[in-house]
């Protein structure tokens, strides 16, 4: 569903990302983890095609997102960590408007399931800039689903949720890939790469340094008394190249 | 004052100056601080230049002809920017910002001292903004130093008496006196129209004699004393002891106005807590590209649907909505001035074809409206990463930003041209419905270059302060850029119309037809530009 081959990233003779290349299923929910700086963000805004990529080949469903964006575009889903909304559009008009954007009929009902999913039915119009930052992001995250997209990408999905909010939206992730959604999630939070991901690509200064299911990242490092097995591995990982660098 | 708010008053003085300085390192901001400049340097020697003898017959531009209508109007303005402060209540008293409520008013300071910290800041702020306005006002005074003390004098006075009326209408809320507000704003709209009716049916008397009458009657000088003082700062004959006597005079209602402010304040602190977040947010959505004049209820009835047009719906219906509840007030503002166009003209006696009223309606048109007036990319820098991952066309998504914001300010167009017919001697109905079909190829134009630019060089919308200049140069540059492709177009246009009339010789209406299509065709492929500028425009890249 989302292949990515030889993908890299200058900026201004900085390499964000270098040679990247990896692949997600239907169904896989792959956990993007590193440290700041580490690339995560660059390689989704690529995928969805907000940034062009500086050389390597992107695809999302087939499409290759340089070549064929517009397509590319219909089967993806993307939910920014700080997610902008149109400050004078209520929450159901940016159901609406999405609904437009993605050439939806009948997208009433699929909208009213959302809204009730997220808890937001009550503030159906409510304008949203006097949403507070879980709400907003939330309503991004109907967004995004309302489409019924094969590639969801998540960057930092949990910020600004309260625990019932974390409990939802982790429910709704699992509930996608076992729909047959591919779905990448970067976020520091290493809990929830435990809790949700079926494989992990650890970056560190825009190199891969381990892609593989969970359990096999896991299993490398082994589990301390300290700390959890992934936090061990995260470490581990990241901490060798730094190193290395050194 | 505080000594240390004074000190931190200093501090953030050095650190305004400082950041200007940073702005001039770049190439960038050196070279549009060097075009505001150059700009401002050849308006000073273009008015100084009307000093010189041989233009003292140009009655606009001769100062003993200036000095009576100063006399006359000026306090009567003041008068009519104090009554709209009470119409609309909350006017700028003094504005804390988020940070200075979490520092300031935690900290060990007199309430006092804080008003006093405020008001200093805002004088510094005045200071320069008079040291600008000089250039320009010394024609008219005489000299650099009485056009200084009168510009700074009567900026504080305005700031002063802003804030004295707001807080005394919150002060009086809940009081007896608070049900007297509306029927007295009701007397005072109905005496308005009952003059320009009077003025209207009266063909002998127009507003401007009847104003003249009121400011000069015994109850019209009573009324306005305070206002006359600030109106004869800018007449004095001499710098003394004419000068020095009426600036005495207005030092001293400006430190009564902030005494009273003081006290006020004392019994208006909740509200103006409240006053002040709400002040805060609208800068925040300022800059975000919204209005200060945006909707500011919670909840709205959501419209159910968006419309498709191929991808062009959704945009145009995102600003669309972004128009009706960021921009109404701003739109029904404009529109009125639009149609006070034609009654202006016809009461100054220019007519509109006079190329100073022309450049008015330009400067009006193709930069005051769209600064201000703002439903299209450049009020979305914030969310260019939504339009980017639209499986929408860019050139789609780039019509769609411009169809409401082209269409309201063809509105505008049309509200002028209308007026103009029904004011302006000279003007029929062909005239005018040529000058409509023109219109809207050319607001085209404007809104395609202005988004264009933006794309290619986006920047804030708002200056980062009184004295950024680099703000300042920039927007003269783009002016005066999009002047120039304006130009060019209306030039090209009007010289195919032309060329179509010299071959064919027997009716207006193909050349005119000719230059149109040519104006329209140029709008067109200022869009395919604009579609480049859209594609080649980099989302803030963070390399996380």
């Amino acid at each position: 569903m989302i292949t990515v081959t030889n993908f890299s990233k200058q900026y201004k003779g900085f390499t964000a990302v270098k040679d990247l290349s990896f692949s997600v299923e239907p169904g896989q929910i792959l956990g993007l983890v590193g440290p700041n700086g580490a690339g995560k963000t660059t390689t989704l805004r690529a995928l969805c095609g907000i940034i062009p990529p500086t050389a390597g080949q992107l695809l999302v469903a087939g499409h290759d997102i340089v070549e064929e964006p517009i397509e590319a575009k219909q089967n993806i889903g993307y939910i920014p960590d700080d997610p902008r909304l149109f400050d004078t559009m209520t929450v159901w008009e940016h159901l609406a408007f999405t609904a437009a954007a993605y050439k939806l009929s009948d997208f009433e009902q699929t909208a009213e399931a959302l809204l009730e999913s997220f808890e937001l039915t009550h503030k159906r119009d409510t304008l949203v800039h006097n949403l507070s930052r879980g709400m907003r992001q939330k309503v991004a995250i109907a967004c995004a689903f309302l489409h019924d997209p094969k590639v969801i990408l998540f960057d930092e999905p949990l910020t600004g949720l309260d625990p019932q909010g974390i409990r939802g939206i982790q429910q709704a992730i699992r509930e996608r890939a076992q729909a047959g959604a591919a779905i990448i999630i970067s976020s520091h939070l290493l809990s929830l790469f435990e809790n949700l991901c079926t494989h992990i690509m650890v970056l560190s200064l825009g190199e891969c340094r381990r892609i593989g299911t969970m359990s096999d990242v896991v299993s490398e490092v082994g589990q301390t008394d300290s700390s959890s097995a992934l936090e061990e591995a995260y470490f581990s990982l990241t901490q060798q190249k730094e190193k290395g660098e050194a | 004052m505080d000594s240390a708010l004074l000190r931190l008053l200093m501090m953030r003085l050095r650190g305004g100056l400082r950041m200007r300085l940073m702005q001039l390192k770049s190439l960038r901001g050196l070279l549009f601080f060097l075009a505001f400049g150059g700009i401002v340097w050849l308006l000073v020697v273009a008015n100084s230049s009307a000093l010189n003898p041989e233009f003292l017959n140009n009655g606009a531009l001769d100062r003993q002809a200036l000095s009576p209508q100063i006399r006359t109007f000026m306090p009567l303005a003041m008068l009519g920017m104090s009554l709209l402060t009470v119409v609309l209540t909350t006017g700028p008293t003094f504005h804390f910002s988020p940070t200075e409520i979490n520092f300031l008013f935690t900290g060990p300071f007199r309430r006092r001292d804080l008003i006093l910290y405020k008001f200093s800041a805002y004088v510094a702020g005045v200071t320069l903004s008079s040291a600008l306005i000089t250039p320009f006002a010394q024609a008219q005074t005489g000299s650099a130093l009485s056009a200084f003390v009168a510009s700074l004098l009567t900026l504080t006075f305005v700031q002063l008496n802003s804030a004295v009326i707001g807080m005394a209408g919150q002060a009086l809320e809940g009081s007896r006196f608070a049900r007297y507000r509306w029927p007295a704003i009701a007397l005072l709209f109905t005496a308005a129209v009952a003059t320009a009716l009077y003025a209207w049916v009266t063909p002998d008397r127009s507003v401007f004699d009847l104003l003249t009458e009121f400011r000069h009657s015994w109850i019209g000088t009573i009324i306005l004393i305070p206002y006359i003082v600030f109106a004869e700062l800018f007449v004095a004959p001499s710098l003394f002891p004419h000068l020095a006597l009426w600036a005495c005079i207005a030092v001293l209602i400006n430190a009564v106005l902030l005494y009273v402010a003081i006290k006020l304040d004392a019994l208006t602190t909740d509200r103006a807590l409240k006053e002040n977040a709400r002040q805060s947010d609208r800068w925040e959505r300022i800059k975000q590209g919204g209005s200060f004049w945006a909707t500011q209820r919670t909840e709205v009835r959501s419209i159910r649907r968006a419309p498709l047009l191929g991808g062009l719906g959704p945009i145009a219906f995102r600003q669309t909505l972004n128009a009706a509840r960021n921009s109404f007030k701003v739109i029904a503002v404009f529109i009125g001035m639009a149609a006070c166009l034609g009654p202006l003209a016809s009461a100054f006696g220019v007519p509109v074809t006079d190329s100073r009223a022309l450049t008015m309606i330009y400067i009006f048109y193709g930069f005051i409206l769209p600064r201000t007036l703002v439903c299209d990319f450049r009020g979305d820098l914030s969310r260019m990463e939504i339009y980017k991952t639209l499986p929408i066309a860019p050139w789609r998504i780039c019509a769609g930003q411009l169809v409401a914001q082209v269409l309201l300010a063809y509105v505008i167009a049309l509200t002028m041209i209308a007026s103009i017919l029904v004011f302006e001697d000279g003007v029929d109905t062909s005239v005018a419905l040529m000058f409509a079909a023109f219109a809207l190829p050319l607001t085209v134009l404007i809104y395609v270059v202005e988004n264009t630019i933006h794309l290619l060089f986006p920047t804030k919308l708002v200056p980062m302060g009184r004295a950024d200049f680099e703000f300042l140069g920039r927007s003269l540059v783009e002016f005066i850029a999009k002047t120039i492709v304006v130009l060019t177009a209306a030039a090209v246009s009007a010289g195919v119309g032309l060329a179509t009339f010299t071959m064919i010789r027997t009716s207006l209406v193909l050349p005119g037809l000719a230059s149109w299509v040519t104006l329209t065709l140029i709008g067109v492929l200022t869009l395919v530009v604009m579609q480049f500028a859209f594609r080649r425009f980099a989302v803030a890249e963070t390399v996380d």
